[in-house]
């Protein structure tokens, strides 16, 4: 009898440990099915669109996965921006975060091997359906980090686009049409102009005068120029067409009075309540504005896409991201599953944002529905061009200095191009060796 | 006779058991030594080995992230041909002028005024709230003060409104976005911001100084100029090094204020080194290269401080007669 109670006990240890090394087998594969805590931070606020979608898919999350704690923690935008290497390279990072697309952020962190592979989970989830070629650019990065192909390190829900806000009230008291050609908005600004009033609000010290030059430039350019000044497909010529049209009309905007020759010193947040107050007809600038405006400001207003441009600046909003020391993978992919669901990406949609996969006639307002169908024209268009600080890091200031020079009127638009020629040239030479 | 003489005469002879006195001095200043130790590990953990830790990587080439790459002095090369490098050192003079060189003057003849015109024919009361007054910026947090100036010079800020308010339109500027203005702007606000601290000192310093000196200058006819100038100027040398050595160390490393009114801007009009460095750093992610002007920055300061110290004490050897 104690012979079979021996040999009952050492099937029983030999299955369980069995079972065991089975387990530690699967966990360097990343097999971490029994993780009861999901650690998740991300840096939305709570009233943002992304906010509101984002507590709506932890709840889910928490339904379909009884037991399993969601540890969450807002973080401050410049916080993730400033630390992620080291949060992530430590074992007190989350699961789960929110970080943000480019090379000089994701595209480094993916190259020291630092975030996650979500090919395998990409195809086997169906998130490369849902995303269009150019949302997927953000969200892929080659060995050197660089965006646009390779592995998947991130994946994106929400989108952003740059487009003309437009203060109705004042274009129907000046007798304005709304622009649909670049002839109509040039016409368009030549009204407010012989009216007093400065048409375009600007703010040299921050991204909007570099925002502006670019959707000139690409009114001039094609896919094929976007791939060369992003992704460093091909050499970029400053001193030709698109970007010498960018910074040459710019220029002559700013000497027609269509830019305030004083704005060199504004901030995009001075832009933006200038707008609300009245005090400028129309803006250039991100999707990301979309949502304040519809709470603060009283006078009526409504966007469109900056006329006769094929390419807009936009992108795929910030990534989840998986960090490589994540405890809790398959739970962390399970949580980006949920936000692409269509009831996120609605909820994203109803509350100003612009959702990536959402379906636009469930979209109640009309206002909303239209910034999600501009968006998902130039989306499904491959209409996106990114940002121009995008390709190297610290070029955001770089721009920003050459056209505080050409809204000042202390440079010429050939001399801006020279200034921002060479960080462009060094940083490429810095990430690709060439 | 000597004084180690006379001890020698008064204490009873040494017996074998008792320590010599060298030994016994020794034994004292070790002790001391246990009191210099919290400190001094302090220093180690919160300056020595960061310092360590920067000269390093001033050395190599890194990302932030990954291995740091030993590139030896090619960050230092690269700092010599970098037209920014220079232009923020440029940029650093003036800043010399706006937060040593006008402060301390400036201070020096507001403190005299206060303590000796104000203060003698007003209540002393008067002195003090005036001394608070322009002792008050440097109680605001340097970007606060930075921010609500960022608003008085905008271009529809307070500044332009008074311009036009007194009918002088014509004048309305941008004055941190143009590159002709932004520095001046910036060095105006320094001064403002500085003035207080050399206040405050030389108005502490005059207390120390005898009465009885002005007193007799006065009986012997000698005017404010002259008492200022054979009598307050000499007193307070001491406190004179040291408000010009605080504030050039201030001055050299400025960063607050040029985050929040320019962000060395527009055109590098008003970046200094140490915005460079962080610019460089957290923004270029170039941390080597960052490290490299970081390190050219405290080597700087350094020298200069010993530089200060040195002369405070060659004038204050040379007041003693020795």
């Amino acid at each position: 009898m104690q012979r079979f109670r021996r040999l009952v006990a050492a099937l029983a240890l030999a299955a369980t440990a069995t079972t065991t090394v089975a387990a530690c087998g699967g966990g360097d594969n990343g097999d971490d099915s029994g993780a009861k805590t999901l650690k998740l931070w991300h840096y939305e606020s709570e009233t943002s669109a992304m906010g509101v979608g984002w507590n709506r898919a932890i709840e889910i999350f928490k339904t379909e996965h009884p037991g399993v704690e969601v540890r969450f923690e807002r973080k401050a935008f410049e916080q993730i921006q400033q630390n992620a290497g080291m949060i992530i390279n430590s074992s007190e990072g989350p699961d789960i975060m929110e970080y943000n697309k480019g090379n000089a952020t994701a595209g480094l962190l993916s190259s020291q091997g630092l975030l996650s592979d979500l090919s395998a989970e990409a195809d086997k989830r169906g998130w490369a359906g849902k995303l269009s070629p150019s949302l997927q650019t953000t969200a892929r990065y080659s060995d050197k980090g660089v965006m646009g192909s390779g592995k998947w390190f991130g994946v994106p829900n929400y989108g952003e686009y740059v487009t003309v806000y437009y203060n109705k009230d004042l274009f129907e008291r000046n007798g304005v049409k709304v622009p649909t050609t670049m002839a109509d908005m040039t016409a368009a600004m030549d009204t407010f102009v012989g009216k007093g009033i400065t048409p375009l609000g600007m703010a040299g010290a921050e991204y909007p005068a570099g925002q502006l030059f670019y959707q000139l430039a690409l009114s001039k350019a094609d896919r094929q120029f976007v791939d060369n000044y992003q992704l460093y497909k091909n050499p970029v010529d400053f001193k030709a067409d698109p970007l010498k049209y960018g910074a040459a009309t710019f220029a002559d905007w700013v000497k027609k009075g269509y830019v305030a020759k004083d704005s060199a010193s504004l901030k995009a947040e001075d832009m933006g309540t200038a707008f609300i107050g009245g005090k400028v007809p129309m803006i250039v600038s991100g999707s990301w504005w979309y949502g304040r405006f519809k709470t603060e400001m009283k006078a009526n207003w409504d966007t469109f896409l900056f006329p006769g441009n094929t390419l807009q600046a936009g992108s795929s909003g910030n990534l989840w991201v998986v960090p490589e020391n994540s405890k809790a993978k398959s739970l962390a992919y399970d949580f980006i599953d949920i936000t692409l669901r269509p009831e996120i990406q609605d909820l994203i949609g109803n509350n100003g944002g612009v959702p990536v996969a959402a379906d636009a006639s469930k979209i109640s307002d009309p206002k909303d529905r239209k910034l999600i169908e501009d968006f998902n024209t130039v989306s499904k268009s491959d209409g996106l061009a990114f940002y121009p600080d995008w390709p190297v890091p610290g070029y955001y200031d770089v721009l920003v200095g050459g056209f505080q020079g050409l809204i000042n009127g202390s440079k010429s638009p050939d001399q801006v191009l020279d200034s921002i020629a060479k960080p462009y040239a060094d940083g490429v030479k810095e990430i690709t060796g060439k | 006779m000597a004084v180690s003489e006379t001890v020698a005469a008064v204490q009873p002879a040494a017996t074998p058991t008792q320590p010599k006195p060298g030994r016994k001095r020794r034994g004292r200043n070790a002790a001391y030594w246990l009191y210099l130790l919290p400190g001094a590990v302090l220093f180690i953990l919160v300056i020595g080995a960061p310092l360590v830790g920067t000269l390093y990587l001033s050395l190599t080439k890194w990302s932030g992230i990954g291995d740091p790459r030993w590139v030896g002095l090619d960050n230092y090369q690269q700092l010599l041909h970098d037209d920014v490098f220079w232009a923020s050192f440029r940029n650093t003079v003036w800043m010399l002028v706006a937060m040593v060189v006008v402060p301390t003057l400036l201070g020096l003849l507001l403190a005299a005024v206060l303590f000796d015109v104000i203060g003698r024919r007003f209540k002393p009361r008067t002195a003090a709230a005036l001394r608070a007054a322009f002792y008050l910026p440097q109680v605001l947090p340097v970007v606060v003060a930075g921010i609500v100036w960022g608003w008085i010079l905008r271009p529809d800020g307070a500044f332009n409104s008074l311009l036009d308010a007194v009918g002088l339109g014509a004048l309305r500027h941008d004055w941190l976005g143009d590159p002709d203005t932004a520095l001046p702007a910036v060095m105006a606000v320094m001064i403002w911001v500085q003035i207080g601290y050399p206040v405050v000192v030389f108005m502490a310093a005059l207390q120390r100084v005898d009465p009885e000196l002005y007193e007799a200058a006065e009986v012997d006819g000698a005017n404010w100029v002259h008492r200022f100038r054979a009598i307050t100027l000499p007193q307070i040398r001491p406190e004179t090094f040291v408000v010009a050595l605080t504030c050039t160390i201030a001055a050299l490393k400025v960063f607050g204020p040029i985050f929040a009114l320019t962000r060395g801007g527009p055109e590098n009009a008003t970046n200094v080194p140490s915005y460079f460095a962080y610019y460089t750093f957290f923004k270029k992610l170039q941390v080597g290269y960052g490290s490299a002007i970081s390190t050219v920055l405290t080597l700087i300061i350094v020298v200069v401080a010993v530089l200060f110290i040195w002369m405070q004490a060659r004038s204050e050897r040379r007041d003693r007669g020795f």
